[in-house]
């Protein structure tokens, strides 16, 4: 069987998702068995020219040469990936869409030129994505069932259940009764409720469930 | 069945819960940020105030449970292991669920996963003498008795009422803890005072427009399924080793009907797409499609799913506002 060719970008980001696959440290090397990786920056070469089948990006699109390089990866590529927050929703560099640009622009960014040109965008604003790991950073297990899925020629699965699922399956008292401000229920799960379970409010970063909600006015 | 009634002062309570912990593994009811079962650690943690915000039911019918494995060319059945567990302090709502449970799982089909796990438990209830919280309402909910032994809170002792052989078996064991009584159990012991739902019927209402009063607000988060006691739809799949995709394990796991998921099929179909749908097959299945097959309630009224609910939908009170 030809393996498939697959690729690990990062455009700007924290490099933290590259990292989650990386931190599959007992499958690591089973899952570098079945597929041939030909880039990725972060280990080995850059290999930009060359044809994918897959592309996992991580990162989103903050500047003019990020999206030179989206597109350029795009047009090489059988199948795109959003691997990671910022990929898939824009996470926290997007937050600047929120944000008046004078208040901050002065205290970091007076000297970086190339910041200005472009607002900050998830992956999909620019190019066609076939696949989402959502996450911040993804789940190492969603990384490794989404890559043995595409190895056996299987269309992987999105998880969308909300994270109340797997919050109430760990048994974890509601935070929205302790008047704390959970997005759980509205945001999609898999995550197995990592930050309700120590405590913390669900801040959303794998993005709405798919279940037909409706906003309220 | 027998008509002995024994007696359990509270202070000795204390020593037969420290004496039963060495054989069985206890759950009580212990109350942190919440009422949760846990394992016995300490007796004077026992706090009788609310009930447990999640039923036990994830301790016959398991969250996750292998069902057999695959090598390629054989099965391999899953070693059935399941230890002496006593639960103490179940609610009579609780009670019934794992009655409704069992009649699903051991009569309606021999599930050989939940049998194992739920013939070594010893159930010992609590007997409520009010409504625990606004929202439950099992007197309309026609419960039964069903438990091993049960307790009766009669404020410095307990009337403890044996029901099976195993609860009488667990008194004959620890018998210096109890002392026979001629008091016999009445009406009025099992009666808890609760609201009610003012409808027997509700199939006539199903395009009854109140119902957008609880769908507007529906997330379809499925909190109020992952904690209902009753609730037993699960889903099934199979989990492939990653370089040896013909060893595999075949999986069961909860589900839930307020998921989209739980309905889509091939073609990504879906069943029941509308958040409307699923709302109401909830309440539907509990109150009405059930007894319609079965003749008796599925749901029993401890009102989890109101507690549990991100936006606290009532759907006792909708239902019974409408006209």
């Amino acid at each position: 069987m030809k393996k498939l060719k697959i690729g690990f970008y990062g455009i700007t980001g924290c490099a933290g998702c590259q990292l989650s696959v990386i931190f599959e440290e007992d499958e690591l090397l089973d899952i570098i068995n079945l597929i041939e990786i030909q880039a990725w920056p972060f280990i080995k070469e850059l290999n930009y020219d060359k044809k994918f089948d897959y592309i996992f990006m991580e990162g989103l699109v903050a500047d003019n040469e990020d999206k030179g390089i989206l597109l350029k990866l795009r047009a090489n590529t059988r199948f795109m990936v959003a691997l990671g927050a910022c990929a898939h929703t824009g996470c926290i560099p997007a937050y600047r869409h929120f944000t008046l640009k004078e208040n901050y622009a002065h205290l970091l960014y007076e000297k970086k030129e190339n910041i200005k040109d472009i607002d900050p965008n998830p992956i999909d604003s620019f190019v066609k994505v076939d696949y989402i790991i959502p996450g911040c950073p993804p789940d190492k297990n969603e990384i490794r069932s989404f890559i043995k899925d595409i190895v056996r020629d299987i269309i992987p699965k999105p998880y969308n259940n909300p994270v109340c699922v797997e919050c109430k399956r760990n048994n974890n008292s509601c935070l929205l009764d302790n008047k704390k401000p959970c997005l759980g229920p509205i945001t999609r799960g898999g995550c197995n409720s990592v930050c309700t379970n120590n405590g913390l409010e669900c801040w959303g970063c794998r993005g709405p469930t798919q279940q037909g909600h409706k906003m309220q006015s | 069945m027998n008509l002995v009634v024994y007696i359990l002062k509270k202070d000795v309570m204390y020593d037969f819960l420290l004496d039963i912990k060495n054989k069985f593994e206890t759950y009580v009811p212990i109350k942190k940020d919440i009422t949760r079962f846990k394992i016995l650690d300490n007796p004077k943690d026992i706090d009788f105030s609310e009930n447990s915000y999640f039923p036990v039911k994830e301790h016959f019918f398991r969250k996750k449970e292998v069902i057999f494995q695959f090598n390629g060319s054989n099965f391999l059945p899953v070693e059935l292991k399941s230890k002496n567990k006593i639960f103490f302090g179940l609610r009579r709502c609780d009670l019934n669920a794992i009655k409704n449970q069992d009649f699903i799982f051991m009569k309606q089909h021999n599930d050989p996963y939940y049998t194992s796990q739920r013939k070594k438990a010893v159930l010992i209830g609590y007997h409520c003498t009010k409504a625990l919280n606004k929202y439950c309402f099992c007197e309309s909910m026609n419960l039964t008795d069903y438990y091993d032994l049960m307790l009766f809170d009669k404020t410095n002792y307990f009337l403890v009422d044996a029901k099976t052989e195993k609860g009488e078996n667990l008194i004959r064991k620890y018998k210096k803890y109890f002392k026979k009584s001629n008091y016999k159990i009445s009406d009025k012991d099992t009666y808890i005072k609760t609201r009610k739902i003012n409808k027997k019927d509700i199939s006539k209402f199903y395009d009854h427009k109140d119902w957008d009063k609880g769908i507007n607000l529906c997330l379809s988060c499925s909190a109020c399924t992952e904690m209902c006691p009753t609730c037993y739809c699960h889903e099934i799949h199979d989990n492939t080793e990653i370089n040896n995709p013909r060893n595999a394990k075949r999986i069961r796991s909860w589900s839930s009907c307020q998921l989209k998921e739980f309905t889509s099929v091939a073609e990504n179909h879906t069943f029941r797409d509308t958040k409307e749908a699923r709302f109401k097959h909830r309440i539907y299945h509990q109150l009405q499609y059930f007894k319609e097959r079965n003749k008796i309630n599925l749901c029993t009224g401890c009102g989890r799913c109101i507690t549990g609910c991100p936006t606290k939908i009532d759907w006792v009170k909708i239902i019974n506002e409408m006209r």
